[in-house]
């Protein structure tokens, strides 16, 4: 079996006790080593997952388990990097980085941190309130990294960036899991921007894990066919269908061979995350849901 | 400050509340400066002031008030204190990183958020002890200095307070409550207002139960008790049958010559008069009871406060880490 960085069981949060769900029966596993995009919609419970994950909330009901322990315990272990990147405004970048130093005994790595600062061609002495968002993007994940996690928590760390500086970071990121084998898991509402980079995948959708596992998987698992309006679909899994005139063209899991005469086409990843999202009653499809399948 | 051997966790403290470690140095160096310059400076010509007047009808009497106003500015300013630092354990050192988000920031670093609370509560508390400390011996020894210049006494509120460990007890108490208020309510406005609140609230309690927070000496008489220079009066009256009834109801006796007064009041039954006080020397047991009251406050506060914090982050208990 391997690692796992990440493993929730029946997880879910309520916000205030007449509160909605927030999250709710939230069942995945992620191997460690992946690079996971949380997708959904705003709203969708992204960063409550990710809060969870962090220890920063306590859950509701179920447990989450961080590289193999209570989120409490897994925190040293593991990068934070909220949605508002929260530093120390009053701080100089240097300072900044003595504050991850001082807070993160017998594990800072200052050589990385002030390489992925400098990376940026960023001035240590700079205050961090004078800043742009992307910059502080920057310190906030030199600040993560400096940590030497095992798992990095990203929530939305590009929402707010240029075209160039998601793409710098990224790399940033991308050379880090290379090189450390850190697990990163990020969430973002844009689908698109994850793509090339991840090769796992999270769906949120309304406070539920929609579909959990590896990308390639995932996207196997499905096929876009186009039939004849009359055409029934059964015993495939039907996520979507939408009727154009006399031709349907439906997202549906192959339960078996498919007939010949169907047309059919690999869905992109987009297509694939709106499909579930626009059909809430479709069934999910998680690792946790297969595993009961298997002799564990 | 930036001392090189100061390391970890406090260093990085010191360093996010450096204006307000800044602030409170400079209010303890003012208001010894205020005491020395007053002690030294101006008692002379307040003492001299004081003679002119013991041998003149007329005379003026503004530089001993000068001299004893200032004295007793400071011991108010020191004596309150503790607001400030309620505002600031609610508002600036807890509140507004919730705030702002950095409170999160914090939670998930290397440490847990037990420690940095710690951290967040130690630093300030050995400052407030260090610099309190200081303001207490410093205005003994103004308060002390000429007290033939002053007109208060060792029962007034702020000299009650500023003479003695309960000062810093204040302190520690507006600091754990502060902390405890942002924990609660999660926003640093709210927070400053509310933990300023309660800390004027107890104070006015203690203040109002101050008396009674040590036997006080009682006296009897058949003649009229004029008690003792320099003691706390908390009661006086006269004994009606036995019964004790505050105050002399003179009026009984209207219309009599003075020389009279006291057989007439024995007519209305009048047995004899008390006095409830404490003595100069129940200074000290009243003033150490308040002191472990305001210590046993905090210390409950900063219970709760690990609590709730634990709470929030979920972190504090692995519980159900055995059935996965």
């Amino acid at each position: 079996m391997t690692e796992t960085a990440l493993e929730a069981t029946a997880l879910g949060k309520r916000f205030g006790r007449k509160g909605g769900w927030a999250l709710r029966d939230c069942a995945f596993r992620l191997p460690a080593g992946r690079v996971c995009a949380v997708v959904g919609p705003n709203g969708a419970g992204k960063s409550t997952l990710l809060a969870l994950a962090a220890g920063l909330l306590a859950p509701t009901e179920g447990t989450v388990t961080v590289l193999g322990t209570h989120p409490g315990q897994a925190r040293p272990r593991v990068g934070f990097v909220a949605q508002d990147k929260p530093l120390y405004h009053q701080l100089s970048i240097a300072e900044m980085l003595r504050v991850g130093a001082d807070l993160n005994p017998g594990r800072w790595d200052a050589a990385t941190a002030e390489r992925i600062v400098a990376g940026g061609d960023l001035d240590p002495r700079k205050r961090i309130r004078a800043l742009s968002g992307g910059q502080r993007t920057r310190v906030a994940l030199a600040l993560a990294l400096g940590k030497r996690p095992e798992l990095l928590l990203l929530d939305e760390p590009m929402a707010d960036l240029d075209p160039l500086a998601r793409h710098e970071l990224m790399g940033v990121l991308m050379a880090q899991t290379a090189e450390y084998g850190t697990t990163i898991v990020m969430s973002s509402h844009v689908v698109a921007e994850l793509e090339d980079s991840c090769d796992h995948l999270l769906l949120v959708g309304d406070g539920r894990i929609r579909l959990s596992g590896e990308l390639d998987e995932l996207l196997a698992a499905h096929t876009r066919v186009s039939v004849p309006a009359e055409t029934d679909l059964a015993p495939h899994t039907v996520v979507e269908s939408r009727g154009t005139g006399r031709q349907v063209s439906a997202l549906i899991r192959p339960a078996g061979p498919l007939p010949g005469d169907w047309r059919t086409t690999a869905p992109s990843l987009e297509e694939l995350v709106l499909s579930h999202l626009r059909s809430p009653e479709a069934p999910a499809l998680t690792p946790a849901a297969r595993t009961e399948e298997l002799p564990a | 400050m930036s001392a090189p051997a100061l390391r970890g966790l406090p260093r990085t403290v010191l360093r996010l509340h450096r204006t307000s470690l800044i602030v409170w140095a400079l209010f303890v160096l003012l208001a010894i400066a205020a005491l020395v310059w007053t002690v030294e400076v101006t008692a002379d010509g307040a003492l001299r002031e004081q003679d002119y007047c013991a041998r003149h009808d007329r005379c003026s009497i503004l530089t001993t008030m000068a001299y004893s106003n200032r004295i007793r500015l400071v011991g108010t300013f020191a004596c309150y204190s503790f607001l400030a630092v309620a505002a600031f354990a609610g508002g600036a050192l807890i509140g507004r990183e919730l705030d702002n988000g950095t409170a999160r920031l914090a939670w998930t670093q290397g440490i847990s958020p037990a420690r940095w609370l710690a951290a967040k509560l130690t630093v300030p508390a050995v400052a407030l002890v260090l610099g309190g400390t200081v303001l207490i011996l410093a205005f003994r020894w103004g308060w002390g200095a000429h007290r033939s210049l002053m007109d208060d006494d060792w029962s007034f509120d702020n000299v009650f307070v500023a003479r003695g460990p309960a000062l810093i007890a204040y302190a520690l108490c507006a600091l754990a409550i502060g902390a405890l208020t942002a924990l609660v309510l999660r926003r640093g406005l709210p927070a400053l207002g509310v933990s300023f609140a309660v800390m004027v609230v107890l104070h006015l309690v203690l203040v109002a139960g101050r008396t009674s927070l040590w036997p006080a000496v009682t006296l009897t008489s058949p003649n009229w008790i004029d008690p003792p220079g320099g003691v706390w009066q908390v009661e006086n009256g006269t004994l009606l049958g036995g019964r004790r009834v505050e105050g002399v109801d003179f009026s009984l006796c209207d219309g009599r010559p003075p020389s009279q007064t006291t057989a007439c009041l024995r007519e209305h039954g009048v047995t004899g008069y008390y006095a409830v006080y404490h003595p100069q020397s129940h200074y000290w047991p009243l003033h150490l009871v308040e002191t472990g009251i305001l210590l046993a406050v905090a210390a409950v506060a900063v219970l709760v406060a690990f609590r709730v914090l634990g709470r929030v982050t979920g972190g504090a208990h692995p519980r159900k880490e055995a059935a996965v």
